[in-house]
């Protein structure tokens, strides 16, 4: 995050043997931090999924506005309580169980995913799975390139959730959007009916989904991703999406000339 | 009369948000008359003994003799009986200790006092994740039933996250179910039915699902096996880092006529071991193995290492390899010099694999056939 220019001011660690890294200095409590250097105003969580309530509680109380979590195995009272939190408090919180944020154009990078694939350029990208954004911010870079790209996490319960994300990408002035989403839950399409509600023209929206052919009953990875009603299953989703006026992208390499 | 039965239907009302482990239901009963809620008096056995055969007498007959099993549809496939004489009870119960419910050999027997009832109700407490909150279901027409209900007369089920909302007679019973829905990191707990007795409420059967994510807190629960295979039907093995990529990689080979023949998920971060695992689990039903590799926070060189490792014991499992991320560049290397090729995208790999479903040869590999 650092090479790509992200500016990390410090880092946090319960471990007190490490006080520095890559030039960062480590502090045991970021309200300690925070009391003597100033504002901090967001925070990258990497800690074990237990103890990640109490580091956002302390991130918290030191006055941070967004959180991106990338841990996974959150358990879900946990999140819960983080987005009752935030939703209070009207902050953001990108995760648990995410990649993170990448936003080529300012140079910043709050996650893991390897920015050689995503290129500046015009579309936005709002996926629940990791490795699938990467697949397409790989397509992408090859054309038309990405703006603000945002991982939102594969578990059921998420601090922002598809809605919300279009209105973070509308608020940084992208009309192009990716959106990738997964069998299990309503969340793309109630995103889209929001994006459409907002301003976001259908045709600029490009939609892509895994686990069209996940069996009945199986649940596959991801704990959101479980076969559950008719609304939840990919073809019920590519339906509801071309009905709205979006493109609904079937093999991935076919975004590429679906964009030109 | 109407017997207890857990019910599992919902879809998008009840979604049980994460992976969750099932909890059988003496356990969930005891835990819900710790914290003061009525249930049948009740023995559990694991083995018919004197002790069974006094337990039995103290709680007078009739009785309710119920499998321990984690399975839906106990009742209809003969879990549950009824006894009115201790020979019944005894028969019924070793019957049942024997009996495997849909594959699955019962824990034991809950024997319980049948509690005559004039209604029945539902509850139950879920999170909803379209609401990112705790869902309260609630039906003064509980029971077997309840399926039609909710289709037919959608009226008489109430879907709130207000207690508030729910009938005041059934507050109290809710607020407590919601401490133990904390407490013990419930992503499910259902009441099917509540039996009402004299308006007195009683709860005859429990569901818990406890979320796998909390078990590190929650020792009184046994541990479930990790979710990141599944066996499906085919035979092309499928391997890759992340859900939403060997999901879309199924997807993909499905489209283009094979049939994959599980899913494998390594996560991020995957070690060598863990990639060598990954495919000595599938090659054991697989010949052709796919592997979709794109690593943010895995290592790719880290997998090239253990499918170089992999293919050195086991020359005659086909591989196709897709590597891009971390160190792809090195790791590539690392595999052409060890005489494997592999792509960079997943159109390539594709390509790849149509060209040896359509009898070419790969490059570098001999091809073995079954």
């Amino acid at each position: 995050m650092l090479e790509y220019g992200t500016n990390i001011v410090c880092g946090v660690s319960k471990n007190v043997s490490v006080r520095e890294v890559h030039g960062v200095p480590v502090y045991n409590s970021l309200r300690n931090f925070v009391e003597q250097h100033g504002e901090v105003s967001t925070a990258i969580f990497f800690v074990p999924s237990q103890h990640i309530f109490e580091a956002f509680e302390d991130a918290l109380l030191a006055g941070v506005e967004k959180f991106v979590i990338i841990t996974e195995h959150v358990p879900i009272h946990d999140t819960l309580e983080m987005v009752r939190a935030v939703r209070r408090e009207r902050k953001v919180l990108i995760g648990p169980n995410c990649p993170g944020v990448i936003y080529p154009q300012e140079r910043l990078k709050i996650g893991i995913m390897p920015e050689k694939y995503f290129k500046p350029g015009e579309f936005a990208i709002i996926s629940r799975s990791g490795t699938l954004m990467y697949e397409m911010a790989k397509i992408l870079s090859e054309g038309p390139g990405l703006g603000l790209c945002l991982g939102l996490g594969g578990d059921p319960i998420v601090g922002t959730n598809v809605a919300e994300a279009f209105e973070i990408v509308k608020e940084h002035g992208f009309e192009k959007v990716l959106i990738i989403g997964e069998i299990g839950g309503e969340d793309e399409v109630r995103g889209v009916e929001h994006a459409l509600k907002i301003g976001f023209r259908p045709e600029n929206i490009y939609a892509f989904f895994a686990g069209r052919h996940a069996p009945e009953g199986k649940r596959m990875g991801h704990a959101g991703a479980i076969v559950e009603g008719e609304k939840g299953k990919v073809w019920y989703k590519e339906r509801a999406m071309i009905q709205m006026g979006v493109k609904v992208v079937r093999l991935p390499w076919e975004l590429e000339r679906m964009v030109i | 009369m109407v017997f207890p039965k857990t019910i599992d239907f919902w879809g998008n009302f009840v979604f049980e948000g994460g992976d969750s482990m099932k909890v059988q239901e003496y356990v969930a009963k005891r835990i819900l008359s710790k914290h003061g809620l009525r249930v049948p008096k009740s023995i559990f056995v694991t083995s018919y003994s004197e002790e069974t055969e006094e337990g039995l007498l103290r709680l007078g007959f009739p009785l309710v003799l119920k499998s321990q099993v984690l399975v839906g549809g106990r009742m209809k496939a003969g879990g549950v009986l009824f006894a009115h004489t201790l020979e019944e009870a005894r028969e019924g119960v070793e019957h049942l200790l024997a009996k495997s419910i849909k594959g699955e050999i019962p824990e034991g027997v809950l024997v319980e006092e049948l509690i005559e009832h004039d209604e029945e109700w539902y509850i139950s407490l879920s999170v909803d994740r379209t609401l990112r909150d705790i869902l309260f279901i609630f039906s003064k027409s509980g029971g077997v039933d309840i399926e039609e209900v909710s289709t037919r007369e959608p009226e008489k089920v109430i879907k709130t996250t207000e207690i508030t909302d729910l009938p005041k007679i059934v507050q109290p019973i809710a607020k407590t179910l919601l401490e133990v829905f904390l407490e013990y990191d419930l992503t499910l707990l259902e009441i099917n039915p509540i039996g009402v007795s004299n308006g007195v409420l009683y709860v005859l059967d429990a569901v818990f699902h406890v979320d796998d994510n909390a078990l590190f807190r929650q020792s009184w629960v046994k541990k479930s096996s990790e979710e990141h295979f599944v066996r499906l039907d085919g035979d092309v093995g499928v391997i890759g880092c992340g859900a939403g990529i060997v999901m879309a990689t199924i997807d993909v080979l499905k489209e283009l006529g094979f049939e994959p023949a599980n899913f494998y998920d390594i996560g991020g971060g995957a070690s060598r071991e863990e990639l060598l695992k990954a495919l000595n689990t599938v090659c054991s039903f697989s010949n052709v193995v796919v592997l979709n590799i794109f690593g943010g926070i895995t290592d790719t060189l880290e997998v090239a290492k253990g499918i170089v490792e992999f293919s050195k014991s086991n020359p005659q499992i086909r591989l196709f390899v897709r590597l891009s991320g971390t160190h792809e560049d090195e790791a590539r290397e690392y595999l052409l010099e060890n005489g494997i090729s592999c792509t960079s995208d997943m159109k390539h790999l594709v390509e790849e694999l149509l060209n040896w479903r359509s009898g070419k040869v790969g490059e570098n590999r001999v091809l073995q056939t079954r």
